[in-house]
């Protein structure tokens, strides 16, 4: 392989990497703030159909009778 | 590839200063976003309450270390794999299983460099190697394999840097995603609601959110201090959690576009294999190469719980599609469902 081919693909993979970069710095953001109280939104609505956060009782929780499991 | 030519000014030196003074910017505009933390903001939320989980199930039977498991949307089955001295599989390390959303084949493979699917059959008589349909090829072993939202269509990383996308019945690659620098060892697909995106996590410590469609990336993120071995969407969609071999787990919020929680304690000091949310995102389980699972507050950023059980290593974890239970997988042999 020729050095200037070497080359070339060396600057080849730059100029990607300079292309994802400026695309990556120019994408929209959102405050953190804002996105945090939207994830804290989303637990608080979700929480009552959480099973490890409201607890279901023993009785209908199938991970808790005493019954087997089998290889298939 | 022909020879680029060099255009006016443009050197190799320019375009690496370029990239460096672009990283920089990056930086600064993630800053000045950064008004205030995730912690600080959920002080208003209610603390959690005690919790007791503990072992309901232990399921032996695998020859080896458990290395992948995953469920089966009826949430009574689960595949896992390990690594086994069969004489029925082409490789010794099984590191990847998924099964498919309508129950009836898995996806496997390891360190033949393929994924491929079996269907599933329930007939003793049935041989289900013959059946096996080789699916992916990378260049190095497959780390990790998903089913997209249909039988119809895997997603695979791999030890040879890429991720790729493939059709299942003709084996065809339909899209593959260059980027990461070393190994990817783990991805996760958005939920179906959010459109058509999904994560790796690789061995540069790097974690890259990917466009579907188009193969290229359009977020990344670079705040591990190492290899991330696991990572995992938040279940609305807009942040991922991701666990590292640096003992830490991390929370990035996709539209602030940047990190917003560190899970870590001093006396943490081993590798986060796996983790997983729970339903509502709250509760982030973590296991560890220390043997525990840590059960971390994803908002306060607390530690509310450690498990104990595993003789070993937990290497993988996952939560039940309704959200009632978790299991583990360990380098002890043995699988375990906590509730």
């Amino acid at each position: 392989m020729s050095s200037k081919v070497t080359i070339g693909s060396d600057i080849g993979q730059a100029r990607r990497a300079v292309e994802q970069l400026r695309m990556e710095a120019g994408i929209d953001r959102m405050k953190v703030s804002k996105a945090a109280a939207d994830l804290l939104q989303f637990c608080t609505e979700q929480a009552k159909s959480d099973p490890f956060l409201v607890g279901i009782p023993a009785a209908i929780n199938p991970f808790k009778e005493k019954k087997p499991c089998a290889i298939l | 590839m022909a020879a680029d030519g060099l255009h006016e000014n443009e050197t190799l030196a320019s375009l690496k200063s370029e990239a460096e003074s672009l990283k920089g910017k990056l930086e600064e505009e993630r800053a000045k976003l950064h008004d205030v933390e995730l912690h600080q903001v959920a002080e208003r939320v209610e603390a959690l309450g005690q919790f007791v989980m503990k072992t309901r199930r232990t399921l032996k039977g695998h020859g080896n270390k458990v290395l992948c498991m995953d469920w089966c949307k009826d949430k009574r089955r689960l595949v896992s794999s390990s690594q086994e001295h069969a004489v029925t599989m082409p490789c010794t390390w099984v590191m990847a299983c998924a099964y498919a959303p309508s129950g009836c084949a898995i996806a496997c493979g390891g360190l033949d460099n393929k994924c491929s699917v079996y269907p599933l059959t329930f007939d003793k008589n049935e041989n289900m190697a013959a059946k096996k349909k080789s699916v992916a090829m990378h260049t190095n072993y497959l780390s990790a394999c998903s089913f997209t939202n249909s039988d119809m269509q895997i997603l695979t990383a791999s030890g040879d840097g890429t991720c790729a996308l493939w059709d299942v019945e003709s084996g065809q690659l339909l899209q593959s995603f260059h980027g990461h620098g070393a190994d990817v060892l783990c991805l996760d697909l958005a939920p179906s609601e959010t459109g058509n995106t999904f994560v790796s996590g690789g061995c540069d410590k790097k974690a890259m959110v990917w466009d579907m469609r188009s193969g290229q990336c359009v977020q990344a993120f670079e705040t591990h201090e190492s290899d991330i071995n696991s990572v995992r969407y938040y279940p609305s969609g807009d942040a991922f959690a991701s666990g590292s071999d640096d003992a830490t787990c991390r929370l990035y919020d996709l539209r602030a576009d940047r990190e917003v929680a560190i899970y870590s304690k001093e006396s943490i000091i081993f590798g986060a294999s796996s983790v997983d949310f729970s339903l509502s995102g709250r509760l982030l389980f973590a296991g560890y190469n220390d043997y525990t699972i840590n059960v971390w507050d994803v908002l306060k950023g607390s530690r509310v719980s450690i498990l104990f059980g595993h003789e070993n290593r937990v290497s993988t974890l996952r939560v039940s599609p309704d959200g009632t239970a978790f299991c583990s997988g360990s380098w002890d042999h043995t699988l375990r469902v906590w509730a």
